[in-house]
């Protein structure tokens, strides 16, 4: 039953160009199943509720199933670029534009009243994609630096894919210009911190001179 | 004939080329699967077992560095007792270099306490040092006592991790290598009198317990 519904969402993922993230995108996916397999009748709404969840779970199902999707899509395009790996990510969105806004909404929505926001999805999504993006090309970035490249990847993808919903034709180059950005960022970073070290190392030679160490 | 110590530094030397961190310190393929790649058909449990597993070795490593690296600053110029702390330092340095590359090659999530480990192993490292090199030794024989018995542990947790990927047998070879590494240095302070250290059995339980605790948080977090 686990491998159908899972066979049912990935073809779902497909329809949500035509049919937006809803049920009757899922409702309909028995009608792309393989040759003899496939339904002639679009699924019920019960039977909807009973694979996916009722009401808006199966929406979210079927959003997350997508989200999937782009994390595989993104390593079926293997590049040493990160630039390049961030790229495809966005253009994966751009066939289901117009229904993004909806299913984020959805995702950060609460299950029970407060909080109003649960920014917790659009964290896991940002965080998700960062990582996939940078094994993707072969980051070797280790203990905490493993973290503060993923956390800067992750605000930049966020801050595009933001952009991309109200500014689509710019998005590419906003993400470039955050990427050019970020890299000078770094650099400075790394003097700062090649500097200190030299000041450091004049400390240390100092209290040595002095007997102290 | 010969103490066990002894025993498995012969074997060590005889078997010196055969060491299963060599693949990653000396690989003669980079694109070998073993070292490369990490397998994909085990379940979640699995995974997240072998995550928590790569993670506190690392940053198991990073402290044991950092430990002796105080060591090192405070009896460094010691004439026997210098040269016997550089000798593990730099065995860790290469556990350290191993374990980076397995943190890469699975895909895990280092731990987020990794500069809590390098202050605080430093701060051990020195502290101890500073009691005398008895006290350092005492430390070295705690850490090294609880690490080997975690490195057993593993191993027997990774008898359920499946054969059939190659980077598996190799992971479980590698861990091995260092648990046999890290009872050498529990003897090798033993040998050079870590139990006439002032108040070794409250040094010792002190450490091995701070070190179990940095074991469970390094698995979670």
């Amino acid at each position: 039953m686990a491998d159908f519904r899972s066979q049912l969402l990935r073809i779902a993922t497909s329809l949500v160009r035509t049919h937006g993230f809803t049920r009757e995108a899922l409702s309909r996916s028995v009608l792309e199943l393989p040759a003899g397999k496939a339904h002639s009748e679009p699924l019920s709404d019960s039977a909807v509720s009973s694979l996916f969840g009722i009401g808006e779970y199966a929406r979210k199902s079927l959003i997350e199933a997508w989200l999937n999707e782009g994390i595989i899509q993104m390593a079926s395009k293997p590049s040493s670029s990160l630039s390049h790996v961030l790229h495809t990510r966005l253009n994966y969105n751009e066939p289901v534009l117009p229904y993004l806004p909806e299913a984020f909404a959805l995702l950060a929505s609460p299950e029970r009243g407060l909080p109003p926001l649960d920014p917790r999805p659009a964290l896991k999504h940002a965080a998700r994609i960062a990582d996939e993006a940078s094994y993707i090309s072969g980051d070797t970035s280790s203990q905490l630096s493993w973290y503060t490249h993923r956390a800067s990847l992750a605000v930049m993808y966020s801050c595009a894919e933001l952009h991309q919903l109200t500014s689509p034709e710019t998005a590419h180059a906003f993400l470039d210009s955050l990427l050019t950005g970020s890299s000078a960022f770094e650099k400075s970073l790394d003097e700062v911190h090649f500097f200190s070290g030299y000041v450091l190392q004049s400390w240390k030679g100092i209290l040595r001179s002095r007997g102290i160490l | 004939m010969f103490s066990s110590s002894t025993a498995r530094r012969l074997s060590r030397y005889t078997n010196r080329r055969f060491l299963a961190s060599y693949a990653y310190t000396k690989p003669s393929s980079p694109s070998d699967a073993a070292i490369s790649t990490t397998p994909l058909d085990i379940t979640d449990e699995q995974r997240a077992a072998l995550d928590s597993a790569l993670r506190v070795d690392q940053a198991g490593e990073v402290a044991a560095n950092w430990i002796y690296y105080g060591q090192h600053c405070i009896l460094g110029k010691q004439p026997v007792t210098g040269p016997l702390i550089q000798e593990m330092w730099d065995q860790e340095k290469k556990h350290l270099e191993v374990m980076n590359k397995m943190q890469l090659q699975h895909r895990v999530r280092p731990t987020i306490l990794m500069e809590v480990a390098k202050i605080g192993g430093f701060g051990l490292g020195a502290v101890t040092a500073l009691l005398g090199k008895e006290a350092a030794m005492a430390c070295t024989e705690a850490v090294e006592t609880v690490i080997g018995e975690h490195y057993d542990d593993q191993l027997k947790e990774m008898e359920s991790l499946p054969s059939n990927h190659p980077s598996v047998p190799l992971m479980r070879e590698v861990v091995k290598e260092f648990r046999d590494d890290e009872l050498e240095h529990l003897d090798i302070a033993v040998t050079n009198h870590a139990q006439r250290a002032p108040a070794h059995a409250l040094l010792s339980t002190v450490v091995g317990a701070g070190c179990k605790v940095a074991i469970e948080l390094c698995k979670r977090y």
